[in-house]
Parts: structure tokens; C-alpha cells; sequence
């Protein structure tokens, strides 16, 4: 491949990409929305955590887990009648009851109850997280045993509980502006680049150039990479104090951007005509988005069909990668993004070569 | 050696053969004439010549290169200016050259040469999409010379254009091929074929069906007659290959009947419907 080639096409299609109002729109929409959160809600980036109040006589493995949770404060009860009151007490999101056997139920597959409160004083992104990230640690526990990691949040819990991250709208919305910009570029931008230079026929000579098939395609991909860089970038310097780890933020955000540039790459070669573009991306925009979005009490079967979107585990990834939390709980999910993303890259690659 | 050699090419979509086993070479320098209704296989043939498309089967070689394996060294060698005015419309004439010579890997400062060249140093930093269709043709022309090529397709190059810029690409298409560029023109304008090539081919059905030079073309497949306009208004032409031709001539010049004479040869056109069937607007 000639990089000199492949620099052409994408210092050309960055260029015009601004001068096309669809694309600029598409691309700028994120920017737009996390500015205009910043002027209405000047004050959501201070980040309040979710009290939570528990009574757990044996020391489950579940209230470990979740004091380990950087979003999470955990206050003791003295007894499974006094939860309610302490909720409304302590103004916490709500509050557990876990049975004295709790971990050896567990263990013998039993599926012990739960009793959980919802305070419904609390917001709806607040009561939303707070069911989201219960959700995920029940389901933690039954998939693999939790670590122990007491006394490391003994001490974080106490000094800087500021720097932990927290559940403000801001934080709820960094993920998804992300995965949004994502979807933009990946169910838009570099379809539109492709299918673009079919339609005005301008394809044509771009073969007839000394520029390969695979040359024209990746200069379309690093289009959308340096646009999602940009923009990426620019969520995130905004919201740079909700972000709690950079590294693996950044690392989420790259393998988000394989997997979206390779959906978008097939769509373009599998696509005619912009108008089947714009049909086809609001679906596919929709479908990456949806698992972002704040679960408000969606029925079961919705929230595992969620779980079937790659963007679900992107979208966990990011919370968690902005929350601050240690790279163990992050791992797990940016390996399925990973392993979404290759097998994007291979239909990309097929659809590519199918369609030469 | 032949700047342009096709042998046994062919190639069919879904079934249906598009261009089917032709063979013709054209020497450097010249301009070659291709012609032929719409969906005859005359784009096809520009699309695999130029390496866009892989042929089904046959050979062919375009400046020493084969199509199939060499593209890599072909597409420097070569300059294409499609039937459709295929420009970046956002970009402006400027921009849409600076991307080509960047593709190229030539020099940026040849843009500046090739506008002047075609006559656009005025407009060249307005969007293309304010440019009229002979600016736009002008764009793809000098696009095409950008890296001064050894062959030039031209396909449908004058269709639409008003008859003074379609001059100033004739005469650019005699320039060219005076410097040694070889040209493989596509037209619908059979005199403009007439005027311009050295050789054409008729193309019709995917098969090339007659191919020299206008005038043998004219010589070998057309009739050469006298058109004959009487006193009475009424006019005639009479076939000078016909055994009665003379005897019919004298016949009405004796009788006093003849108001004007002249002889008319057969157009390119005319021996285009007689090989094809149908004339080139139909």
C-alpha cells in the first residue's frame, strides 16, 4: 500500500467531509449536545455517588463487590427493617437486603432472593445507574468469583471520594456522546465517503488513478479515524473531569473505532446510493446506540437483547474506564468489543473484496 | 510498436456479453476512433483498457503494460476522461487538480501550467458545481494531462457541450496527438470522428463489425451518388455505381430539367447504419 496515496484520499475527504452539511451535522452533533448540557447544567460535572444502604449479615461477596465499585458508597444497617428508613435518612438511592447465606446459595445455584429499594425520590438517571449497576454485579458474581479488594476501598472510600467518579447526568452522558460519535462515524461518515464516490461516478476515476481498491478503502477508514480522534478528543477535554482513567478510556474509544469503521465499511461497499445510506444508517445508529442509553426499567428480554449489541460491552467499558475503576473490571468487556471488532473487520474485508 | 494492442477481449455482466472477442491494436500518436449506440461496449472497453475492470477473457496491453497483472505501472501511463463529469463538486477546479497531481505524486505546481493550458485561471478557485459543463470538461481534460500521460481515453468528450468549447477539445485532441499522445476517442459524432481519427472501429453488440479508415470506410462500405434538383422542385439522387446512371443523368440534362447537380459521397454515418443496422441517435 502507498501511504502517499492513502494520505491524498483522506487529507481530500477530511476537507470536503466539512463542506457537506449532512456529514458536518452528523459529525458535530455530539460536540452540540455535550456544550449545550454544559451551558443548561453548568453545575452536573461535580459528581455525587450513589449511597447505598445494606444489611448484609454475612458479608457477602455481592456488598463486597459493590463497595469495590467507584460509583458506589456503602453504608452498614443495623437491621433489614431499618433499610427503608435509613434510605429516606440517608437520602440514598436505595438499599439491599442480602440473606446471611447469600454467597453459599450462590454457589449451589440456588438463586437466593433479593430484596432490593429504590428511593423514587432520586432521579430517573440516578434510579437507572443504581439498577444498572446491581444488575451487573449479580450477574458478575454468578459468571466469575469476585476478587477481594477490602481494604484498597477502605482507604479510597475515605480520602478521595471526589476522584472515585459518580453517577451526574455529565457521566451518564460522556458514554453515550462517545459511542454516539462512534455510531456517527461508523453508521454515516464512512459509508457516505464510499458510497459517495460510487454515485458521482468519482470512483471511476479514483481507479483509473494510480490508487488501488485497498488504498481508496483505507484512505476512507483513517477519514473516520481522524474524525473520531478529533471529536473523541473533544468530548473528552471538555468532560476531562469525568474522565477517571485516560488510558483505558483511550482504549476503549480505539476499539470502538475498529469496530465501528469496519461496520461502516461494509455498509459502504454493500450500499449504492446515499438515499439507501440514510435508510439504513438511522437503523444501525439506533441498534449502536440503544445499549447506551439509561435502562429505565426495560423488560427482561429487552435488556439481554442488549447484550447482543457490541456496543452494550463498549458502552460498560467506557462507564467504568471514566469511573475510575481498576483495569480487571474492564478488561472483560473491551475483550468483546475486541473480538466484535475482528469479526467486523473480516465481513469488511469480505464485503470489500466481494464487491471489487 | 503499438501504443494500444487488444486481443480476443471479452467480458459479460450477469450473462450478457457486453464486449465480445474483439481485437484491434493502435499505434502511438494516433487518434482512434470507437463508435457505437449506447450499450455497445464502448465504456467497457475504456474500463478494462484503463484497468477499472477486469476483463472475462482475452489480453491486452496499454503502453507496454498488461491490463490484468501490470496496473500498478499501467495507471501513471494513462489518462482517462469518463462520459460522466466525475469531479468533486464541493471542491473547486484548483482543488480537484491539486488532488490528482497528489495522487500522482507529481508536482503541485503543474496544476497552475494545466489550468492556464485549458483556459480556467479565472474560475479555477470556484466550486465546480458553479462551473458550466464546457468549464467542467475543461476540469476533466486538464485532470486527465495532469501527469502527461502516453495514452488518453476519451469517452463521449464534446456530448453536450455548445459548438465552440466542443472546437477548442477538437483542437486540443489534434494538439495532443501531434505531441504523440495516443488517443482512444469514444463519440457519438460521426463527423467528429470523421475529422479527428486516423482510424475507427464500429463497435456494435459488443463486436467490432468494420474497422479503417474514415475514408476507406467511406470508399469500401458507402454509395457515392448525385443528388439532382429539378425545375419542378422535385429532387433525386441517382447511385453512381448503378449500370443506368449515366444514360439517366444525360436523360434529364437533355430534357432541360435540371435546375442544380452535385455529388454527394457516403457519410461516415451512413456507413455506420449500413454495418450496425441503425443509425447513432437511435
Amino acid at each position: 500500500m502507498n501511504m502517499r496515496t492513502i494520505a491524498a484520499i483522506t487529507r481530500k475527504d477530511v476537507v470536503d467531509a466539512i463542506r457537506n452539511r449532512y456529514l458536518l451535522t452528523a459529525l458535530i452533533t455530539p460536540l452540540f449536545v455535550a456544550l449545550l448540557f454544559r451551558v443548561l447544567l453548568p453545575g452536573d460535572g461535580s459528581r455525587s455517588l450513589l449511597n447505598i444502604v445494606v444489611h448484609d449479615p454475612g458479608n457477602s461477596t455481592l456488598v463486597a463487590e459493590l463497595r469495590n465499585t467507584p460509583q458506589m458508597k456503602v453504608v452498614e444497617a443495623d437491621s433489614a427493617d431499618a433499610i427503608a428508613s435509613e434510605v429516606e435518612k440517608r437520602k440514598a438511592i436505595g438499599g439491599l437486603v442480602v440473606p446471611a447465606n447469600f454467597d453459599a446459595d450462590v454457589a449451589a445455584g440456588k438463586q437466593p432472593e433479593l430484596t432490593i429499594y429504590v428511593n423514587n425520590k432520586k432521579s430517573v438517571f440516578e434510579q437507572s445507574a443504581f439498577r444498572r449497576l446491581l444488575d451487573q454485579q449479580v450477574r458478575s458474581l454468578v459468571q466469575h468469583p469476585a476478587p477481594a479488594r477490602l481494604v484498597w476501598i477502605d482507604v479510597d472510600k475515605e480520602s478521595n471520594e471526589q476522584s472515585r467518579g459518580g453517577v451526574g447526568l455529565g457521566q451518564m452522558l460522556l458514554p453515550l456522546l462517545l459511542i454516539m460519535t462512534l455510531g456517527m462515524i461508523g453508521a454515516m461518515v464512512v459509508p457516505l465517503l464510499l458510497v459517495e464516490e460510487k454515485e458521482k461516478r468519482t470512483l471511476d476515476f479514483l481507479l483509473s488513478s494510480p490508487a488501488s481498491l485497498r488504498e481508496i478503502v483505507a484512505g476512507k477508514a483513517l477519514t473516520g479515524v481522524a474524525y473520531t480522534i478529533l471529536i473523541a478528543g473533544l468530548l473528552l477535554v471538555i468532560n476531562r473531569q469525568l474522565v477517571g482513567n485516560w488510558l483505558l478510556t483511550l482504549l476503549s474509544i480505539l476499539f470502538g473505532l475498529v469496530f465501528v469503521v469496519s461496520i461502516g465499511l461494509v455498509m459502504g461497499s454493500l450500499l449504492n446510493n446515499m438515499m439507501q445510506v440514510n435508510t439504513w444508517a438511522s437503523s444501525v445508529l439506533i441498534v449502536l446506540l440503544a445499549p447506551t442509553f439509561p435502562s429505565l426499567a426495560l423488560p427482561a428480554a429487552v435488556e439481554t437483547a442488549m447484550r447482543l449489541v457490541p456496543t452494550y460491552y463498549l458502552s460498560e467499558a467506557l462507564k467504568l474506564s471514566l469511573a475510575g475503576s481498576a483495569p480487571s473490571r474492564v478488561w472483560g468487556h473491551l475483550a468483546v468489543v475486541l473480538v466484535c471488532s475482528v469479526i467486523a473487520f473480516g465481513a469488511a474485508t469480505w464485503a470489500l473484496r466481494n464487491r471489487s | 510498436m503499438n501504443a494500444i494492442e487488444v486481443e480476443n477481449l471479452s467480458r459479460a455482466f450477469n450473462g450478457v456479453k457486453a464486449v465480445d472477442d474483439i481485437s484491434f491494436s493502435v499505434q502511438r500518436g494516433e487518434v482512434f476512433g470507437f463508435l457505437g449506440h449506447n450499450g455497445a461496449g464502448k465504456t467497457t472497453t475504456i474500463r478494462m483498457l484503463s484497468g477499472q475492470l477486469l476483463p472475462g477473457s482475452g489480453n491486452a496491453r496499454v503502453a507496454g503494460c498488461d491490463v490484468i497483472t501490470e496496473q500498478r505501472r499501467l495507471k501513471p501511463l494513462i489518462g482517462v476522461v469518463s462520459e460522466h463529469q466525475n469531479l468533486y463538486e464541493r471542491m473547486s477546479g484548483r482543488e480537484n487538480l491539486e488532488f490528482a497531481v497528489r495522487l500522482y505524486g507529481q508536482d503541485v505546481r503543474r496544476v497552475s501550467e494545466t489550468l492556464k493550458q485549458v483556459g480556467l485561471v479565472e474560475r479555477a478557485d470556484d466550486n465546480v458545481r458553479k462551473y458550466s459543463n464546457g468549464m467542467k470538461q475543461r476540469v476533466l481534460i486538464a485532470r486527465a494531462l495532469l501527469h502527461r500521460p502516453e495514452v488518453l481515453f476519451l469517452d463521449e468528450p464534446t456530448r453536450g457541450l455548445d459548438p465552440v468549447v466542443g472546437r477548442e477539445i477538437r483542437r486540443l485532441i489534434l494538439d495532443l496527438s501531434s505531441e504523440g499522445v495516443t488517443i482512444f476517442l469514444t463519440t457519438h459524432y460521426m463527423e467528429e470522428a470523421d475529422q479527428l481519427c486516423g482510424r475507427v472501429a464500429f463497435l456494435s453488440e459488443g463486436r467490432i463489425v468494420a474497422m479503417d479508415t474514415p475514408n476507406a470506410l467511406k470508399v469500401a462500405h458507402g454509395q457515392n451518388c448525385v443528388r439532382v434538383t429539378l425545375h419542378n422542385g422535385e429532387s433525386l439522387s441517382i447511385a453512381l455505381d448503378r449500370r443506368d446512371a449515366g444514360e439517366q443523368l444525360k436523360q434529364l440534362v437533355n430534357d432541360g430539367q435540371v435546375r442544380t447537380l452535385h455529388s454527394a459521397e457516403a457519410t461516415l454515418e451512413e456507413v455506420f447504419i449500413r454495418m450496425a443496422g441503425r443509425g447513432l441517435s437511435e
